[in-house]
């Protein structure tokens, strides 16, 4: 009797070894806009259902996140990371083996520009270039101080603050007449840019797509008829006291999912997933757009998007996990 | 319903509806802000040109100006060379480590927002004293504006406002005003019935026992409300920050994304530093007002 227990015991504990070899305990990290919470949590459906793991969401925000994957190796995915905004130490975390870049989250990589409403775009075209912009400068009051017009750049201690800034300098928007409004976070951006919108009031700063804001309201994105420059970005616009910047469009922003080596190790298949997982901005933009028109969280959008794109992400699985997947919807 | 589920799981209402709820509310507030945001806008310019005309005050006056006068305030307040003198080196110490112009910033806003709070406060303090019906009103009033987060009235105010002093001015007040309103009520119901009844006797009408006995009599609990409204408006300095009210937050705002931490502990020295300077100063006038009070009893 005590042997046949003990063999059921030993049995049952293989039994979850093996399990474990196949997955384990897995945390994502749910960062708090729209687009990277319905990578993990689609994600975490995938990774549950398809591949049998035991996956937890936890929120996150890209500074934290970055800085709790590198010093502690937790959690384990950051679906969606914005690798520019904290390119350093993802460098350096990838070169002392703490970190992986899996795929591409966005295929095509983030939008970054300046951006002006498009139905001011409608009224004075010139808008639509900076050239065009400078000269009617006056059309954008500043809310605080009516004799210099206003630009909204991106949230204090975000790296865009420091290529926008730069842009701002090189593209000399200060003598023709604007000033720098930094709107302190990024929900009080989009609030500012929402306001503006909803009562058709003039609007000029820096944005990124995609994005639920631009999915939703429509904007131009302003021609610096530069092209795009990539050494010029990389090597001085980017960089924190670049002495003379020029101007130069931006380069599509790489949006990665990052993993830490530990898991990367781990879990090779998880991996193939992951490297193969990723969006067509124009599809992320509708998928945005639908969250935003339907006030849907993460979870919902993961199963609209699985319910209406099969055809989508059964390529990013092997045949016999995109079934379990299907059959689990 | 024949199905047990709600057993297991709350009976939830149904998603769609929520939704249609939701996308209602959201509506209507939209369409609020389109219809009168330019109207409520332009009952606060010109509180908003006071706010950018007092500040640029502050940042275009020489610096030992500025410094001379808080000094000066500080000593015709509390009469006390050791806090003028705490108040001369932590200011200097600010300005040594590069915050003077955001301590300016803030100095301002604070300034404005603290006078608007006690302003409004206190006679709302003294209606609620008077009427148990105007109390039990205003107080889940007050409970609502010192719990909710901040940022789920923000983000409307900006949607009604947009960006910078006035959304912050605002936040600022809600989360500040409910200690004043609270300890005036509670000063003046606390003053004795029977210094009250012989106010009466000697023929004192409603107005003069509330400015003569009730208000002087409650002035200890009523500093220690203002005390605290300070303390509480420039603990949500970072808060306003986040809606781009410029001053010592953007820069603690600034450096904890990037984990700068040294650079957020000065700011946030600096904010704690305008704290005890403003809460030692009220505190110490208002002991000396009292100690005045306390002579007149014993006469």
């Amino acid at each position: 009797m005590k042997l046949k227990l003990a063999t059921l015991l030993i049995a049952g504990l293989a039994t979850t070894q093996a399990s474990a070899d196949e997955c384990g305990n897995i945390t994502i990290a749910e960062m708090n806009w729209n687009s990277a919470s319905l990578m993990a949590n689609l994600d975490q459906f995938i990774l549950n259902e398809g591949y049998g793991c035991s996956a937890e969401l936890i929120p996150g925000d890209t500074m934290p996140t970055g800085a709790s994957m590198i010093e502690k190796a937790q959690p384990d995915i950051a679906p969606e990371m914005w690798t520019n905004a904290l390119k350093e130490s993802l460098d350096k975390g990838v070169a002392d083996k703490r970190l992986r870049y899996a795929g591409k989250a966005l295929v095509d990589g983030g939008e970054e520009g300046f951006w002006v409403p498009s139905y001011m775009v409608e009224q004075y075209p010139e808008l639509a270039t900076i050239e065009g912009l400078k000269k009617h400068a006056k059309l954008f009051p500043h809310p605080e101080d009516s004799s210099t017009s206003a630009f909204y750049n991106c949230p204090a201690g975000w790296n865009c603050q420091i290529s926008a800034g730069n842009l701002f300098k090189a593209l000399n928007l200060a003598d023709a007449g604007f000033t720098i409004v930094d709107p302190g976070s990024s929900a009080g951006l989009s609030g500012s840019i929402a306001k503006a919108y909803e009562r058709e009031e003039a609007w000029f700063g820096y944005y990124w797509a995609p994005t639920a804001i631009l999915g939703k309201y429509e904007m131009v994105k302003v021609d610096f008829g530069t092209g795009v420059d990539k050494d010029q970005y990389l090597n001085c616009v980017s960089k924190e006291g670049c002495e003379s910047p020029e101007a130069t469009m931006y380069p599509p922003s790489p949006v990665s999912t990052v993993v830490t080596e530990a898991f990367a190790n781990r879990e090779p298949a998880l991996l193939d997933y992951l490297n193969n997982r990723g969006f067509t901005n124009t599809q992320m933009n509708e998928l945005l757009a639908w969250m935003e028109d339907n006030q849907a969280t993460g979870e919902d959008a993961m199963f609209y998007f699985l319910e209406t794109y099969p055809e989508t992400w059964k390529q990013w699985l092997p045949k016999e996990v995109a079934d379990k997947v299907a059959s689990a919807i | 319903m024949s199905d047990t589920s709600w057993l297991s799981e709350f009976p939830a209402m149904e998603r769609a509806d929520l939704r249609a709820i939701r996308k209602t509310l959201d509506g209507l507030y939209r369409d609020f802000s389109r219809e009168y945001g330019e109207v409520i806008e332009s009952i606060f310019d010109p509180l908003l040109s006071f706010l950018v005309w007092f500040e640029k005050l502050l940042l275009s006056t020489p610096w030992f100006i500025v410094l001379a006068c808080c000094c000066g305030l500080v000593y015709a307040a509390s009469r006390s060379w050791k806090l003028v003198v705490g108040c001369a080196v932590s200011l200097l110490l600010i300005g040594y480590f590069g915050m003077w112009d955001d301590t300016m910033r803030t100095l301002s806003i604070i300034t404005v927002c603290t006078m608007l709070a006690i302003v409004l406060g206190i006679p709302i303090g003294i209606a609620m004293a008077r009427s148990d019906r105007v109390q039990s009103v205003v107080t889940p009033m007050l409970d609502i504006m010192q719990t909710m987060p901040a940022f789920v009235y923000l983000i409307p105010v900006v949607m009604l406002l947009g960006i910078g002093k006035i959304p912050g001015l605002i936040a600022v007040i809600i989360y500040a005003i409910p200690p004043v309103i609270r300890l005036t009520n509670l000063g003046i119901r606390l003053v004795d019935t029977e210094v009250l009844e012989a106010a009466t006797a000697f023929g004192a009408s409603k107005k003069q026992r509330l400015f003569g006995v009730q208000l002087p009599l409650a002035m200890p609990t009523i500093m220690a409300g203002i005390n605290q409204t300070i303390m509480m408006a420039l603990s949500m300095v970072v808060i306003a920050s986040m809606i781009g009210v410029k001053g010592l937050g953007q820069p603690v705002l600034k450096s904890i994304t990037n984990q700068y931490f040294t650079l957020g502990l000065l700011n946030g020295f600096a904010i704690v530093a305008l704290a005890i300077l403003f809460d030692r100063a009220s505190q110490a006038y208002a002991k000396r007002t009292q100690a005045h009070l306390g002579d007149l009893k014993h006469d």
